[in-house]
């Protein structure tokens, strides 16, 4: 059922850094790596900062980072919105933790939402 | 004499002026180009944002969000005009300028209170000349404003409405259908209208950490993207504005030259006639 390839965009402030078809993709969620294939189902995350790996239908691995934003898959095609998109992590770069309030995430409580 | 003099004079000056404006429109032309593609480039992040933020939003979760209250009655309007800290560009700042005092003595006429944010030296000047009270002034924007920039304006305005001091909040700047098409217009943006359009119920999704949570990372976004997108918009239309007034303005020159030039050769001519005559006349009074 699960087609062979996904419609990836990834998408900055500023510009759109990659579009195109992918077979899989790991991404740096905000409480870990999160990995993507064709016929996930529907899902949107918060994403922290870290590398992005896009492996591409041709067999290669495309590399990027990314720092805050969100993710969204549906139906094979992925939609990434981050603050920050470039092939290397910018010099000051500090971990995204200020994004997300510990606190906050501790009465993370949505019913029926098998992620929490 | 003096009279080709003074021609000579005016045509040196009037070419001089046509290649400064001549060189503004090159450069202008060069910048419009720039600002466009940055116009362009940005737009499929706000596509993403809002389908994202559609896809999340429910109705019954915007109560929970200080930004997207609707207060019954507004009681303070804040008004962020963005404005060009450059002049000879047409009616461009004097178009914005008038969007802005539409929407303020709208608001005004409605009794609400209204506090003006002013961006760009053009609106300063102007609204301090009619002696209206600015909550602040800006006029650090470069022609190719940054995300920061908008996170920079927008900020203290969003705080403020959380807590409940402004009620209402407008961007005026041009819309940038395209290079010479870029109306002015006010945008609200606070409070948030959630985006139209079908939607999938938020169940449907596996979401991380949780719907509200995500949501009210995005909606700050969601704002600022707003604005930046306003600042793009307006910076490529201060530069079509620009090229255009130059253009026009070149083209003058090289009309009054015209006329110039002939009328120069006009005086000229009558001169050496004159010379002529004068000479013709010296040697027949000899004969």
């Amino acid at each position: 059922m699960a087609a062979a390839s996904m419609k990836l965009r990834l998408v900055s402030p500023v510009t759109t850094v990659f579009e195109g078809e992918t077979v899989g993709i790991v991404a740096p969620a905000w409480d870990g790596q999160v990995g993507v294939l064709p016929g996930h189902a529907p899902m949107i995350t918060l994403l922290g900062g870290g590398a992005l790996f896009v492996e591409l239908p041709s067999g290669g691995t495309e590399e990027f980072f990314v720092n805050r934003g969100v993710l969204k898959v549906e139906d094979d095609e992925v939609v990434i919105l981050t603050e920050y998109a470039d092939r290397e992590a910018p010099a000051d770069f500090q971990t995204s933790q200020a994004w997300l309030d510990p606190a906050e995430l501790e009465d993370v409580s949505t019913p029926g939402n098998p992620l929490v | 004499m003096s009279k080709t003099r003074e021609f000579k004079r005016r045509i040196r000056s009037v070419d001089n002026t046509r290649q400064i404006t001549r060189t503004m429109e090159m450069v202008a032309t060069s910048k419009l180009k720039r600002c466009s593609d940055r116009v362009y480039a940005a737009r499929p992040y706000g596509a993403a944002l809002e389908e994202i933020v559609r896809a999340l939003y429910d109705p019954e979760l915007a109560g929970r969000f200080p930004l997207m209250r609707r207060p019954d009655e507004i009681g303070t309007v804040a008004i962020l005009l963005l404005t060009a800290n450059r002049g000879l560009a047409g009616a461009f700042n004097v178009n914005l300028i008038r969007k802005a005092r539409e929407v303020l003595d709208e608001s005004r006429a409605q009794g609400r209170h209204v506090e003006l944010h002013v961006v760009g030296k053009k609106g300063i000047s102007f609204f301090r000349f009619q002696g209206e009270e600015m909550a602040s002034r800006d006029t650090s924007l470069t022609d190719y404003p940054s995300p920061e920039d908008a996170e920079r304006l927008v900020s203290g305005l969003q705080e403020r409405f959380e807590t409940g001091e402004l009620d209402q909040v407008y961007v005026v700047g041009s819309r940038f259908n395209s290079p010479l098409s870029t109306p002015p217009e006010a945008r609200e943006i606070l409070p948030i209208r959630p985006p139209e359009g079908e939607r999938t119920p938020p169940e449907n999704y596996l979401l991380s950490p949780s719907g509200d949570l995500i949501l009210a990372r995005l909606l700050p976004l969601y704002i600022r993207n707003q604005v930046f997108q306003a600042l793009l918009e307006t910076a490529a239309a201060e530069q079509g504005a620009r090229r255009v007034a130059m253009k026009n303005a070149t083209d003058n020159a090289s009309e009054m030259l015209d006329e110039l030039k002939l009328s120069y050769n006009r005086v000229r001519q009558a001169q050496i006639t004159q010379e002529i005559a004068e000479i013709v006349g010296g040697a027949a009074a000899f004969e």
